[in-house]
């Protein structure tokens, strides 16, 4: 066999070639050092090629896409996309974002937090601009994206470990309070910074073994609308329990039955105060 | 429609985004032609034939629908992610370098004919195999090997002479 093309080379560096011909590229790369210089800038061309895009794969997938995903109307997917382009301007990287968020404390989380940032209402931090959502989505509409946002990361699944902006174990600001549902069997595994109804949420996520409850999502963000008592929804086979209280707006997502996400709502709603 | 065909879209969502900004190279205008794919999924499910992977039909409509806008009209190569929002002046300086070199291997793709592309965004950044990215692209797998070898040894060119291998990819990946 004649010294291997870089095609060739390539479709080895791919694992798309057979047995024989993989034997014959191998004992080509043991002799030859030139080749083998060119297959590592080869891999490493490709490596820094999938890391060049990677980050997209971890980035909160915009309301329009979920929407559109869901078959909703043109007239909803286009006032979530100027809604998030204009949040994208204001906020532009989400790492920017969490470090915000670490500076500015966690909505719903705040042991004594003063500073609220979901809902603009401190024109600094939100470059002047107002709250978009003065009215609340249609119910659908916000439990089809809360669901939407529990499923993407429940299908991640568990190799995914860039899924989180902040995994369980990792420090997280000095006043997050995680509700301990522990006793219901569920582990605290990180938590992710979202975008619901154009203003940033918190969502924090929590596995167990048993299947046939979890995972569990739970969602925080501000609002201005008045406090509402625990509401039931459903999107497909997620079940979605949202509440409001004193600003700030909870949603509980999985596929455990609502009376178990009953039951988790008081608890959260317990230890944060938030009832 | 099955409510499994809009979890199964969901859930492809952010490899389709992928796709779509390595193809457009514009991060507003990749997720206009996802939510394209989106809708023309959605008006055509009853095409989609279950046992088939449905990741590989979403990839092939969105690149059905950017080649159909590529012939339309001249892509504008304006980048919304250029505007420098990813590097903020307070970055340590180590993460921004890595970013510089990330950023550089999007340029380089940019300059990556068409087809080309395509190919090896589906195989080297979503790991299908050649097969699975012939079937997207409708053509024989003997076409995915050249197109993705052209790619693959263009890029290398461009990368090189942008000296856009300076910094080793450990460290891009410690970002």
């Amino acid at each position: 066999m004649s010294r291997p093309s870089d095609e060739r080379l390539i479709a080895y560096l791919d694992g798309e070639l057979g047995e024989d011909e993989r034997a014959e590229i191998a004992r080509w790369l043991e002799q030859d050092a030139e080749l083998r210089d060119r297959a590592a800038q080869l891999s490493e061309s490709a490596a820094l090629l999938r890391a060049a895009f990677d980050e997209t794969l971890h980035e909160p997938v915009p309301e329009r896409l979920l929407a559109a995903a869901r078959g909703e109307p043109a007239a909803v997917v286009d006032l979530a996309a100027a809604r998030q382009q204009r949040w994208r301007r204001v906020v532009g990287d989400r790492r920017w974002w969490a470090g915000m968020a670490a500076a500015a404390s966690l909505g719903g989380l705040l042991i004594g937090g003063g500073l609220g940032y979901f809902a603009g209402s401190d024109p600094q931090l939100h470059g002047g601009v107002q709250p978009v959502a003065s009215t609340e989505p249609p119910p659908g509409t916000f439990d089809a994206t809360i669901a939407g946002y529990h499923k993407l990361y429940v299908n991640a699944g568990p190799e995914d470990t860039a899924r989180f902006d902040v995994p369980a174990g990792q420090k997280l600001p000095q006043d997050f309070r995680v509700p301990n549902l522990k006793p219901w069997g569920l582990t605290f595994q990180g938590v992710r910074f979202l975008v619901v109804g154009g203003q940033p949420a918190t969502q924090l996520f929590y596995t167990t073994d048993n299947k046939a409850l979890g995972p569990i999502t739970l969602v925080i963000g501000k609002t201005t609308e008045p406090d509402l008592a625990g509401k039931p929804g459903q999107s497909g086979d997620i079940h979605v329990l949202r509440w409001r209280h004193n600003g700030h707006a909870y949603a509980l997502a999985g596929s455990a039955d609502l009376g178990y996400l009953w039951n988790l709502h008081n608890d959260i709603a317990y230890q944060l105060d938030a009832i | 429609m099955s409510v499994g065909f809009n979890d199964q879209l969901i859930a492809v969502l952010p490899r389709l985004r992928r796709f779509a900004r390595g193809l457009t190279g514009s991060a507003v205008e990749a997720d206009d032609l996802v939510q394209a794919a989106c809708e023309r999924a959605l008006s055509r499910a009853h095409q989609f034939q279950e046992g088939t992977r449905f990741d590989s039909w979403m990839f092939r409509i969105v690149q059905t629908i950017w080649i159909d806008q590529l012939r339309a009209r001249d892509v504008r190569r304006e980048d919304a992610e250029d505007q420098g929002a990813h590097i903020g002046t307070d970055e340590p300086k180590r993460r921004a370098e890595a970013r510089l070199a990330l950023e550089e291997v999007r340029n380089a793709l940019r300059e990556i004919p068409a087809e080309q592309r395509a190919a090896l965004l589906l195989v080297t950044v979503d790991g299908l195999s050649y097969k699975e990215a012939a079937e997207v692209a409708d053509v024989p797998v003997g076409t995915i090997m050249s197109r993705l070898a052209r790619a693959r040894i263009a890029l290398q060119a461009k990368l090189d002479a942008g000296a856009g291998l300076r910094r080793s990819t450990s460290d891009v990946k410690a970002e």
